[in-house]
């Protein structure tokens, strides 16, 4: 490494993007340009950042296969942070395969880790979970060590398992605590924050009261039956039936269980599943119709009985009925339910499984990810919407040093 | 050309406050390693760190019987090693682009890492008195016996080769272990070599063929 290389580095280490840009501004030889990217991303110029990158990269060739590698795992950093993810992953894995043949083991577990967040963050989290299970975290740097648990966390939280998530994310805490990176540090920080706050709110005989992620996952497991508002699905123990697709049936199922152990009158659930503000003969008869789907859908569940004046439900073998919905009751509940699920979807897929126009359903979202409620990554007709984030999720630009020689 | 595997006699480091060992000389006492922003005087013997002086040192170091040469960024400094202070300041051939710095024969040697080149140039003033080809990235000089030697990393692989100053043809080679880089070269006068170990923090001894 050469004297001016060296000493930008050195400023990017102590925090000094700005420094480290000034000494390699107008140089176009490969450190030069890898270093000029890594101090564009650390300034959040994301885009440079890929493009500098990648010119270091083709300008190291094949050569100087390692410094080449930690470029395009650097690339793939900075993509990733900046949710494009068009570059090919192959070629992330091609460079992991290159660092592991050289012995840079910390720079191909970086590579791994990267892999692992993105299938996280497009909702693959079968594939995240098996990738995980080759990694050992034990002997890698801190950092490392963290965004491991940063993943395992957030899979968990993903799925319900709240005592994986906590025992991951205090795992998390200590490695962070050795990274001295205070970004790091303040997103383990605010994923431990996500464990604590409600995570739903069980309306049961009238009463209403928070749930954090812990008495949701409780909830699953107890005798109750569950009506799930926060995923549209009717739920015990032992099984789940879907109804993301068919709000109308969710709505009457709801409206029953709110009321359970009562009945509801129809009028009532004309109100509430069709919007109905006079019945007449006609929406009775889309009642019944109704009603006769539900109780084929919920067979195994819940009976639905009619009394005198509308609708009953009465559990098979549950002694409970819940009602499990959001924090706070918001409109576009039914997009939020298929975002729940962790996956990703794009907009006309959310179209169609809703029954509702495109641009109506562009609308909900563009209204939700104002809100925080869910974002999305990829442009145009490959933008995909998530839920809001999870641990793992979001990259801190950890970024490998591309020059280091030995 | 003669060629060989680096027989390592003992290793030095890594060193806490050092990141990247840039250049490598020695006073026939110390070694001296370009830590960055110090530079640090190591006693070969006991392996401690005896000495600290406060300077930015960024690429190859230099002793000429009386004041200790050092690249940082785009110049060379000249350093008193009684005081510790830069005593005069050229400005460094390769412009920034310069790894490796050798005192020979009344005048300085440095490389320029990515051009495959050491220049000759007058101590005084900076200007470049000839300039040698390598066929390799040139990483640390030294001149031993009036021998003119220099460590390569490329290509992930690295190397300490004699050439010929007059044509730069390679004379003898000694090949690094796999993964082991010299980022600074300087020999002892006697049966060694000392060598900056990148971003290993280290610096290895290695046997110098007779």
């Amino acid at each position: 490494m050469d004297s001016l290389i060296t000493a930008a580095a050195r400023a990017l280490a102590a925090g000094d993007p700005l420094g480290a840009l000034k000494r390699v501004a107008l140089r176009e030889d490969a450190p030069a340009l890898a270093l000029r990217g890594i101090a564009m991303a650390q300034l959040g110029e994301l885009e440079r950042a890929k493009l500098l990158l990648r010119r270091a990269a083709r300008t190291f060739g094949s050569k100087e296969a390692v410094a080449r590698a930690r470029c395009i795992v650097a690339e793939a950093e900075v993509a990733l942070a900046s949710r494009d993810l068009g570059w090919p992953a192959q070629m992330l894995d091609q460079a992991r395969a290159v660092l592991e043949e050289h012995g840079d083991r910390a720079n191909a577990a970086h590579a791994r880790y990267l892999a692992v967040r993105r299938l996280l963050l497009i909702g693959r989290l079968d594939e995240a979970e098996a990738s995980l299970k080759d990694l050992d975290p034990t002997h890698l740097p801190p950092a490392l060590r963290t965004a491991h648990e940063l993943v395992v966390a957030g899979i968990a939280m993903r799925r319900i398992d709240t005592k994986t998530a906590r025992a991951a994310l205090a795992r998390a805490e200590r490695a962070a605590d050795f990274t001295h990176i205070p970004p790091l540090m303040a997103e383990v920080e605010s994923a431990a924050l996500l464990l604590d706050a409600p995570a739903a709110r069980l309306i049961s005989r009238g009463e209403e009261r928070p749930l954090l992620l812990d008495d949701v996952e409780a909830l699953f497991t107890s005798k109750a039956l569950i009506i799930d508002a926060c995923r549209h699905a009717v739920r015990d123990r032992h099984s789940v039936v879907s109804l993301a697709t068919r709000p109308v049936l969710f709505a009457l199922a709801r409206v029953l269980a709110e009321a359970w152990p009562k009945d509801v009158a129809r009028d009532v659930l004309l109100a509430r599943a069709f919007g109905a503000k006079h019945a007449d003969e006609s929406h009775r008869a889309r009642l019944r119709v109704e009603i006769g789907r539900l109780r084929r859908m919920l067979h195994r569940h819940a009976r639905i009985s009619a009394t005198e004046r509308g609708f009953v439900l009465e559990p098979a073998k549950a002694q409970e009925v819940m009602v499990l919905a959001r924090p706070v009751e918001e409109k576009h509940a039914s997009v939020l339910a298929f975002l729940a699920d962790g996956e990703s979807w794009s907009s006309s897929a959310l179209a169609l499984a809703l029954g509702a126009s495109q641009r109506s359903v562009q609308r909900a979202l563009e209204e939700l990810a104002q809100a925080n409620k869910v974002q999305f990554y990829g442009r145009g007709r490959a933008r995909r919407w998530t839920s809001p984030p999870v641990p793992g999720f979001t990259t801190t630009l950890l970024l490998p040093a591309p020059l280091a020689s030995d | 050309m003669k060629r060989s595997q680096a027989e390592i006699i003992r290793e030095y480091g890594p060193f806490p406050d050092v990141k990247n060992v840039g250049g490598i000389t020695y006073d026939g006492r110390n070694v001296w390693l370009a830590g960055g922003a110090t530079l640090n005087a190591l006693d070969p013997e006991s392996g401690e760190t005896v000495r600290k002086i406060d300077v930015a040192a960024d690429a190859g170091t230099a002793f000429d019987g009386e004041f200790l040469w050092q690249i940082a960024e785009a110049r060379i400094q000249k350093i008193d090693p009684k005081s510790g202070r830069v005593v005069a300041t050229i400005p460094a051939p390769g412009g920034g682009g310069d790894s490796g710095l050798a005192w020979g024969e009344g005048t300085l040697w440095v490389g320029q890492y990515r051009e495959r080149k050491i220049h000759q140039i007058d101590p005084e003033t900076g200007k470049i008195l000839r300039t040698i080809e390598s066929k390799r990235f040139v990483t640390g000089v030294s001149w031993v016996d009036g021998e003119l030697w220099h460590g390569t990393w490329e290509g992930d692989e690295s190397d300490i080769r004699r050439i010929d100053p007059e044509t730069g043809e390679v004379l003898q080679q000694i090949d690094m272990p796999a993964g082991t880089a010299v980022s600074g070269l300087e020999a002892d006068g006697a049966d060694r070599f000392y060598c900056g170990g990148g971003n290993s923090s280290k610096v290895r001894a290695v046997r110098r063929p007779r």
